[in-house]
């Protein structure tokens, strides 16, 4: 690698920690400004997430959905396409893994096939989900995004109308479908924590993910559309089938997510609305610099920034959507081009020189 | 359906439409500039909330209304700020303006009120004035415009205005230039950046009256999320008809009336959901057909010129 391409690899994560910090620390002051009890205030937002076992075990669980929608996110992210159909594919996902739950529930079905089976679903309704904006957008020009958001609206009353025609139970004092049973439950991971096993699918997933990106042809044929489709098209790549292959796949996982998140925490399925993973997945996938690999870590940060932000809400009346600021900030330090660029070309422009300064010592 | 019905639907439709097509205006006249206006939904909140705390403060209503206006051009001017000094992707940046929005309006509504989900207990804050017309007595006309707020009235000038200001104004001519193509028209000595920021700032006008709409007219307080999608729905609206601002009009009528059939069928027992559905399929359906027909002109154009050569 070129001393230049390094620099500005390094940069990169040095301005998204940068951009994390600066934005922590606003939450902070905030937090201080606004609270009587600002040390243990910040005591509990910085540390609070880790006070105990429970605790821990609680951001792994939050991260689970954020692991699958960042992973949908990092596909269409890739290929420059910003379809959010990843967001009502969560829903839809739970919901139909929630149909064939119920469907199963009485049968002599193994609870193992069941799951698999509810997981699968999930993944098919996602595809679905992503593939309406993918096709408009390439067969039609329709505008990928506004498609996308419109067809959140779709499977969200489309879901709703399921939960409250199909699987409602009566019986229930809300609205909420019958019990799922416990055959379909995801088995708990660790004793004394809420994790659950959705957590090793997620990340067996990004691990085929960064296959995929990188250690395969589509892989490879992807990011290139993604950086360039004209290029890509002259060097031969079948651009329109490999943008809507990508977002197909990414759906796939949001779908996923939707029903292990189902599966794994609840007794029965009641969302009744967009649940917002998906535009987290999407500021996951920025941060990660649409890295797979590197998922993960966001969603562990950001899992942690809202658990420490909910520990906040239980012991005083701080509302915990004050996080959605900092992660609003973060994004929009990151994604600007100018923040701290005047400092990379003067890394670059030195290391130029040194270069030069090298070269001519060695003549 | 009597004809007081009748009257009774089209004042809820008119009602209801009234915050879609400030929120179709304002992505409109981005639209015009050849940018994207998903971030409608933050104006709007904030629009909604700073109105009701300035009409708190103040107690005139009015004075509120102008809070209003402030807060939305002052989102609008941060997302200029953003993609235009700071050079960050559009999409991302409204993206973080959204979600920072939804959180922040919450925020802001606790630091100052002690309240987490509305300002109705602790906030006085009043509507802005109704209008009474003198011809209430005739049929479905009467029922339908009688007692409408001024912002619903506002709303359709608004949209004539818009219409007028981008045909005819030189400013207008200059953002559709922009619009077009941004390199052309710097080279003939406008300024893009100064226009890209001019136009956020209309658009974010535009929002925040929307948001006055909702706390100031609709209801009479800030709930938290109260603004629910209403800003993708105007971008919908407005990219339906390519930023016409009339055609954004209707466009958003149309939803409106969705809206209000949605409400009624609400004290039946009819599938509610299926039809809030509705205009959302007919807004793919819709954009889908206008695009087809796009493409099939466009490949028209090109086999005339090819045949002329």
């Amino acid at each position: 690698m070129n001393k230049t391409k390094r620099i500005e690899n390094t940069f990169d994560i040095v301005r998204i920690l940068i951009a994390i910090a600066v934005a922590y620390l606003i939450a902070l002051i905030i937090l201080a400004l606004i609270s009587d009890d600002p040390l243990n205030v910040i005591g509990l937002f910085i540390g609070g997430p880790f006070s105990s076992k429970k605790h821990i075990g609680d951001i792994f669980t939050r991260m689970i959905p954020l692991i699958f929608t960042g992973v949908c996110m990092c596909f269409v992210y890739a290929i420059n396409k910003f379809n959010l159909a990843g967001e009502g594919a969560v829903n839809l996902g739970g919901c139909l893994a929630a149909c064939v739950a119920i469907a199963l529930k009485e049968t002599g079905v193994p609870g193992w096939i069941c799951i698999i089976l509810c997981i699968a679903v999930g993944a098919l309704a996602g595809m679905l989900a992503n593939a309406i904006p993918a096709v408009a957008d390439q067969a039609f020009h329709a505008d990928v995004c506004v498609i996308s958001l419109m067809l959140n609206y779709i499977l969200l009353y489309f879901t709703t109308f399921i939960l409250k025609n199909v699987i409602k139970d009566q019986g229930a004092a809300v609205t909420a479908s019958y019990k799922l049973g416990n055959k379909v439950k995801l088995p708990k991971l660790i004793p004394g924590t809420t994790i659950h096993i959705g957590l090793i699918i997620a990340i067996a997933c990004v691990i085929f993910v960064a296959i995929l990106f990188y250690k395969m042809p589509f892989g490879y044929k992807m990011r290139a559309v993604g950086i360039n489709p004209t290029f890509a098209k002259y060097i031969g790549i079948p651009v329109t089938s490999t943008i809507i292959l990508a977002q197909v796949i990414g759906g796939a996982f949001a779908g996923m997510g939707g029903a292990v998140q189902i599966l794994g925490m609840f007794p029965r399925y009641k969302w009744e609305s967009l649940t917002n993973y998906g535009f987290d997945g999407l500021m996951i996938a920025v941060l990660a610099r649409k890295n797979p690999i590197l998922v993960p870590v966001s969603a562990f940060l950001i899992a942690y920034i809202r658990n420490g932000a909910d520990l906040v809400a239980t012991k005083t009346q701080i509302p915990p959507e004050f996080v959605s600021i900092i992660q609003g900030i973060i994004i929009v330090l990151v994604a600007a081009e100018m923040f701290l660029s005047g400092w990379k070309k003067k890394l670059i422009f030195n290391a130029a020189r040194k270069d030069l300064k090298e070269k001519e010592a060695k003549a | 359906m009597s004809l007081m019905r009748i009257g009774a639907f089209l004042f809820s439709t008119l009602r209801l439409s009234t915050p879609l097509i400030f929120a179709a205006l304002s992505a409109a006249i981005c639209e015009k500039a050849g940018l994207f206006n998903m971030a409608a939904e933050s104006m709007m909140l904030w629009g909604a909330l700073i109105g009701v705390m300035v009409n708190g403060w103040t107690g005139s209503v009015w004075v509120g209304f102008l809070g209003a206006c402030a807060a939305g051009v002052i989102v609008g001017l941060l997302i200029a700020l953003a993609t235009v000094k700071g050079k960050a992707d559009l999409m991302l940046a409204q993206i973080a303006i959204n979600l920072a929005s939804t959180g922040g309006t919450i925020f802001m509504l606790y630091v100052v009120t002690g309240d987490k989900s509305t300002s109705a207990m602790t906030i006085q804050s009043g509507t802005l004035p109704k209008i009474m017309v003198p011809f209430k007595k005739v049929p479905i006309i009467g029922p339908m415009l009688n007692k409408q707020n001024i912002l619903t009235y506002g709303a359709i000038l608004a949209a004539i205005i818009l219409m007028i200001f981008i045909k005819r104004s030189r400013t207008g001519v200059h953002i559709r230039a922009v619009g077009e193509n941004p390199n052309a028209a710097e080279s003939v000595g406008i300024s893009v950046s100064k226009t890209y920021f001019l136009t956020w700032a209309i658009s974010g006008l535009l929002g925040g009256i929307g948001g006055a709409f909702m706390s100031m007219a609709y209801t009479s307080a800030f709930t938290k999320n109260m603004v629910a999608g209403r800003g993708y729905i105007g971008l919908c609206a407005s990219s339906m008809v390519a930023g016409n601002p009339i055609g954004a009009m209707l466009c958003a009528i149309v939803f409106g009336v969705a809206d209000a059939v949605a409400n009624q069928l609400q004290l039946t027992n009819a599938p509610v959901d299926l039809v809030m559905m509705i205009p959302y399929v007919v807004t793919i359906v819709v954009l889908i057909i206008i695009s087809i027909i796009k493409m099939s002109a466009h490949a028209r154009k090109i086999k005339s010129k090819a045949q002329e050569a």
